[in-house]
């Protein structure tokens, strides 16, 4: 499956990148391809381009706090959680309804 | 995970993840000039040092900042760009009329409110390319300005004003209460909003020329990111080698009075750690108040020792907190297992 992510936490120092490394190590195990923009103090790293967005299967918003550029994903399934679920169970959120 | 409380949540922590750099930097600023300036009589004196002088002067307008910054980063999280200009301008008054931060965050939830109302009206299609630079930020300015200048602005600046009356003629068993309640807060949410209320309150009083408040706050505030790594290298076995990893960044986050740095440890491991931390903040904070610890700038940990009165308290009870963080900590996982 091809997954992006995007991971955000208030401070923007350990969650937000904290979350990322958890979502690329289970999806890597799980066999799926997953790109993971961080949204963190530095500003935005990693940066979904239009392309890797185009035709993803899952979009992941990891984030305590509003997620920027959030119309990119219009019209694609969405799944909305806090950043600590990600890095508590980030295998799970890969079968888990939109919502 | 649509839930209104959720919501709410992130469009507050929206505004405080952009704040956060302003309170650090305009609070070290602060700090740094206050250290180096020789104490008169009256606190600091800067008559002899115009060096440290523009540098406390960056210092406050970097602070000066910080509840425009909140209010306008709260709207922009729930309502995009065209709350920003509401947003700024509610904070900015809020700052004016003496409401801070509590009034900052009323103008930010206000104008990202009105905002999100204007954006639901249907407009001719002619008339679109308007809404979003002019109409909507002139109207929603409009509203949630009023609604501050006239409807909260004023009870707010009153509350904060009947809060510091009240402290100055409060007696010991008030005060440690007020010590363990701040204490608390501060702990409670490392950063989050409602830390940054114990924080501004502290912060605010020093304007009013009482020192103590911020004095507990500053103890407390750097006691979890001290206590937590101070357990990982206590009780080795007991933490993974990440826990040990992140214990040292701890460590060197609580000496700056960087209370975020326990985040990670409170993240892997909520139940056990909040309660831990905010035992061990309130005993820190607890100590201060009745030791008479003053804190001349808004801002905490040992990095403010050189602008504390009474530097030996400051000292014991940052101590007594951040060891009985390390050891309940780590008998409690001793007790109920080292897994989070």
């Amino acid at each position: 499956m091809k997954i992006v992510a995007v991971t955000a936490c208030p401070t923007g120092i350990a969650h937000t990148y904290m979350a990322a490394e958890q979502l690329e190590k289970a999806a890597r195990r799980l066999g799926h391809q997953i790109k993971v923009e961080t949204q963190g103090a530095m500003g935005i790293e990693n940066e979904l381009s239009a392309e890797d967005i185009n035709g993803a299967e899952l979009v992941i918003l990891a984030a305590d706090i509003t997620v920027q550029k959030r119309e990119r994903f219009e019209n694609l399934k969405t799944i909305e959680v806090g950043v600590q679920e990600a890095i508590k169970n980030p295998a799970a959120l890969f079968s888990r309804p939109a919502g | 995970m649509k839930k209104p409380l959720f919501k709410i949540r992130q469009y507050l922590l929206s505004g405080v993840s952009y704040a956060i750099p302003f309170v650090a930097c305009g609070g070290i600023l602060i700090a740094v000039a206050i250290a180096f300036a020789p104490m008169g009589p009256g606190g600091p004196d800067f008559s002899h040092s115009p060096f440290l002088k523009l540098i406390l002067d960056i210092g406050s307008s970097a602070f000066s900042l910080l509840v425009p910054v909140l209010a306008g980063y709260i709207a922009f999280g729930m309502a995009d760009r065209p709350a920003l200009v509401p947003g700024f301008v509610g904070g900015a008054i809020a700052n004016q009329v003496g409401a801070g931060f509590l009034g900052g965050l009323a103008a930010g939830l206000l104008a990202g409110l009105v905002v999100m109302l204007i954006k639901k009206v249907k407009v001719p299609f002619y008339f679109k390319p308007v809404m979003p630079i002019l109409v909507i930020p002139v109207i929603a300015t409009l509203v949630v300005g009023f609604i501050m200048f006239r409807v909260i602005g004023q009870p707010i600046h009153d509350l904060m004003a009947w809060l510091s009356s009240w402290l100055a003629v409060m007696g010991t068993g008030n005060r440690v209460i007020l010590a363990a309640v701040l204490g608390a807060m501060i702990a409670f949410d490392m950063g989050g909003p409602v830390n940054k209320v114990a924080f501004f309150f502290g912060a605010a009083m020093i304007k009013e020329g009482n020192f103590a408040p911020m004095g507990a706050c500053a103890a407390a505030i750097c006691v979890p990111p001290l206590g937590l790594g101070l357990a990982t290298v206590l009780g080795r076995r007991l933490w993974n080698q990440q826990d040990r990893e992140a214990g040292y960044a701890s460590l060197a986050m609580g000496m700056i009075g960087i209370t975020e740095g326990a985040i990670p440890f409170a993240a892997a491991d909520p139940l056990r750690v909040i309660p831990t931390i905010m035992f061990g903040s309130m005993i820190a904070a607890v100590i201060a108040m009745l030791g008479g610890v003053g804190d001349h700038a808004p801002h905490g940990g040992p990095i403010v020792l050189p602008v504390v009165d009474n530097r030996l308290v400051y000292i014991l009870a940052i101590t007594a907190g951040a060891l009985a963080v390390a050891l309940l900590i780590n008998g409690l996982r001793k007790l109920t297992g080292s897994k989070t």
